[in-house]
């Protein structure tokens, strides 16, 4: 008879577990889908902090769902006027000084953008998060006052992605995203991104200012500050062809 | 006595000629064909350090502390002030074995024609000063090196041209992380394309002027990362750059290196083809010793009967021991002589015209050095008379056992003897 209570317990534990990693689900997809919809232009500034320079960059993106990019870079004078375009895979940049557009390799898209800590598939491709790992919740409660979960996702084995494990931090209250972690395969934290400056823009709570940090390099960073930006708002098509990317 | 006996012994060598002619032949053609073959592993060698070294690197390099192998281009000499180069280059030529100098500067960067990109090392030089420190301007198969005239030319290597799809007078894109942080970017012609042979270079190196480089990095002219040396005598280049780095080091930070320490794996090469040498020496010799061993110890045993003669008219033992040693010591010094006869024709051969290894499509390579399609010998004076020397000790010791035999014999019983 408590045999039976206890597998009865079990069962019950094993769906609860379910239904959580299910929530858990949704708070991560979410989170990563903060900056993505039907169609968003934004003013964009990264501030990197390097052992070699530090140097502000203000870019203007556009974006229709996740599959159409232009970046298009406004300051300082010697990068005003690069421009990138991502159309699905293809990624094409635009310099102004040759005048030239020339293909990216498709690793170039997972490398340091523009000399920061960010890459491009960091800014404009997060929303695999939620398809690519699995979900458990690693921690629920208080910390610093504020009643946070911890998310921890690890790849599922038939996804081809960079990071060995990832760690996430949520506000419960609102699911605004505090932190998160990136780990390498031997478990090792790499770089660490924290949001902060949580702001309404059309309904939607977002926060603006992001910081990555490379864990392995102390005093390096880059903060990239969402100057302006407005969700759902018409952009044509052409905006998104090689022919505008020279205008 | 010691001129009587060896006198005896050179008479007692031509009492059975043909005995002696065999030996002296087989031992003969066995240091002629060990000449030939010091005389191709040398030239091995000394094409792989030519290869290893000549192209692009050079003998010598100089670099800021921390700077190799990263290669930052944030660690120029003399750090962000960076240095006078004429005047370094003036103090590294001070040293009367360097034959000369070149400045350089190296990134790393996307080089894309129109709809292929790939990554690529960019080296910097200044084309008539590289050109006396390496050797890459007799590798040109189309166009020509660079010149000053073109200031806005690069020079790639044909699997390059070839993976992104440009010719002679393409225009490429060059694309890098200058030093302030800014995208470097250019726009330049191919003036002339090289093919070495080794992927490496071929595949993935492209040149332009020191000064195009540097303001594609946003480096000011005292701003470099390397200084490459040309020695007169390329075996000098430890010594020489444990010099220099003293000498430069008590006016600026620098760390020099010889071409063992950039390329260790060369060093390591030469190192075994040394060894392999050696072991071939080896097997000669023990090859040598039965050949001896068996001449001697018959020419013993024939003349029991005359050697008893001689101690029993007062030859002490000692000296039957030194005639017999000296027959010996007789015969690989004339085969010596003989091999050399035969060898010196096969060494100005492989000097002049080398071993021609056939083939008419791609360069042959061996170990991974681009021989062509001649091997060239080169020669090794000190391997020869190491060998020659070895032989001579070899031929003594191996008479040791037919001598102490020898002087062993009993008088009595030895004139009995037949």
């Amino acid at each position: 008879m408590a045999l039976c209570v206890g597998l009865v317990l079990l069962n019950l534990g094993q769906m609860s577990n379910a239904a959580d990693d299910q929530r858990a689900r949704e708070i991560v997809d979410r989170v990563a889908r903060l900056f993505i919809s039907k169609s968003s232009i934004s003013e964009v500034e990264m501030q990197i902090t390097n052992e070699n320079w530090q140097r502000n960059i203000l870019m203007r993106i556009w974006s229709v769902g996740e599959e159409n990019i232009l970046v298009r870079i406004i300051s300082p004078p010697e990068d005003a006027g690069t421009a990138v375009l991502k159309v699905g895979s293809n990624s094409w940049y635009y310099l102004p000084k040759t005048k030239r557009t020339i293909q990216m390799p498709a690793s170039m898209t997972m490398t340091s953008w523009m000399g920061s800590h960010f890459t491009l598939d960091d800014l404009v491709k997060q929303s695999h998060l939620a398809s690519d790992y699995f979900i458990t919740t690693s921690f629920e409660g208080t910390r610093n006052g504020v009643a946070v979960n911890e998310y921890t996702l690890t790849p599922k084995p038939a996804t081809v992605v960079v990071w060995g494990k990832i760690v996430l931090e949520v506000r419960q209250a609102d699911h605004m995203p505090t932190w998160q972690r990136y780990y390498n395969e031997d478990g090792k934290p790499i770089r660490e991104l924290t949001f902060s400056e949580y702001t309404t823009v059309k309904r939607r709570l977002i926060p603006t200012r992001l910081i990555m940090r490379p864990l392995d390099k102390a005093g390096e960073q880059t903060a990239l500050i969402y100057k302006n930006i407005s969700f759902d708002v018409p952009i044509s098509e052409e905006i998104f062809s090689l022919n505008n990317l020279k205008r | 006595m010691s001129g009587r006996i060896l006198g005896l012994a050179w008479r007692n060598l031509w009492r059975n000629p043909r005995r002696t002619l065999i030996a002296m032949s087989a031992i003969g053609f066995g240091y002629a064909m060990l000449l030939f073959v010091a005389c191709l592993m040398a030239g091995l060698r000394q094409q792989m350090i030519e290869t290893g070294t000549s192209l692009v690197l050079s003998d010598i390099e100089v670099h800021a502390p921390g700077y190799y192998p990263k290669r930052s281009i944030h660690q120029t000499l003399g750090g962000r002030q960076g240095t006078n180069v004429g005047t370094l280059l003036a103090a590294i030529a001070a040293d009367p074995r360097i034959d000369a100098a070149s400045p350089r500067v190296y990134a790393y960067g996307l080089v894309s024609a129109t709809t292929q990109s790939a990554g690529a090392e960019i080296l910097g030089v200044v084309p008539n000063q590289e050109q006396k420190v390496t050797v890459l301007q007799t590798r040109i198969v189309k166009g020509s090196y660079l010149t000053e005239r073109m200031p806005k030319g690069i020079l790639i290597g044909d699997r390059f041209a070839t993976t992104i799809g440009v010719g002679l007078g393409s225009e490429i894109i060059v694309l890098t992380e200058a030093a302030d942080g800014s995208m470097g970017n250019d726009l330049y012609t191919v003036v002339g394309i090289f093919h070495t042979g080794l992927d490496a270079i071929d595949r993935g190196l492209v040149l332009m002027s020191l000064a195009s480089l540097q303001e594609l990095l946003r480096l000011p002219p005292v701003r470099i990362h390397e200084v490459g040396i040309k020695l007169h005598n390329i075996t000098e280049a430890t010594t020489v750059a444990a010099a220099l780095g003293a000498q430069l080091g008590k006016t600026l930070p620098v760390r020099v290196r010889a071409w063992p320490e950039l390329v260790p794996e060369l060093a390591d090469y030469v190192q075994f083809n040394r060894g392999v040498t050696f072991i071939l020496f080896v097997i000669f010799f023990m090859l040598v010793i039965i050949g001896i061993v068996n001449t001697m110890l018959m020419a013993v045993i024939e003349r029991t009967r005359e050697l008893g003669m001689l101690m029993a008219v007062g030859m002490r033992p000692v000296h039957v021991v030194s005639l017999i040693l000296a027959e010996a010591v007789g015969l690989a010094a004339a085969s010596l002589v003989l091999g050399g006869v035969i060898g010196a024709p096969l060494l100005w051969y492989l000097q002049v015209h080398g071993l021609n290894l056939g083939g008419v499509g791609d360069e042959v390579s061996l170990a991974g050095v681009v021989v062509g399609h001649h091997w060239y010998g080169q020669q090794d004076f000190s391997a020869y008379s190491q060998a020659a020397l070895g032989l001579a000790v070899t031929a003594l010791v191996s008479a040791l056992y037919p001598a102490l035999r020898a002087a062993r014999f009993r008088p009595a019983e030895a004139l009995r003897k037949v």
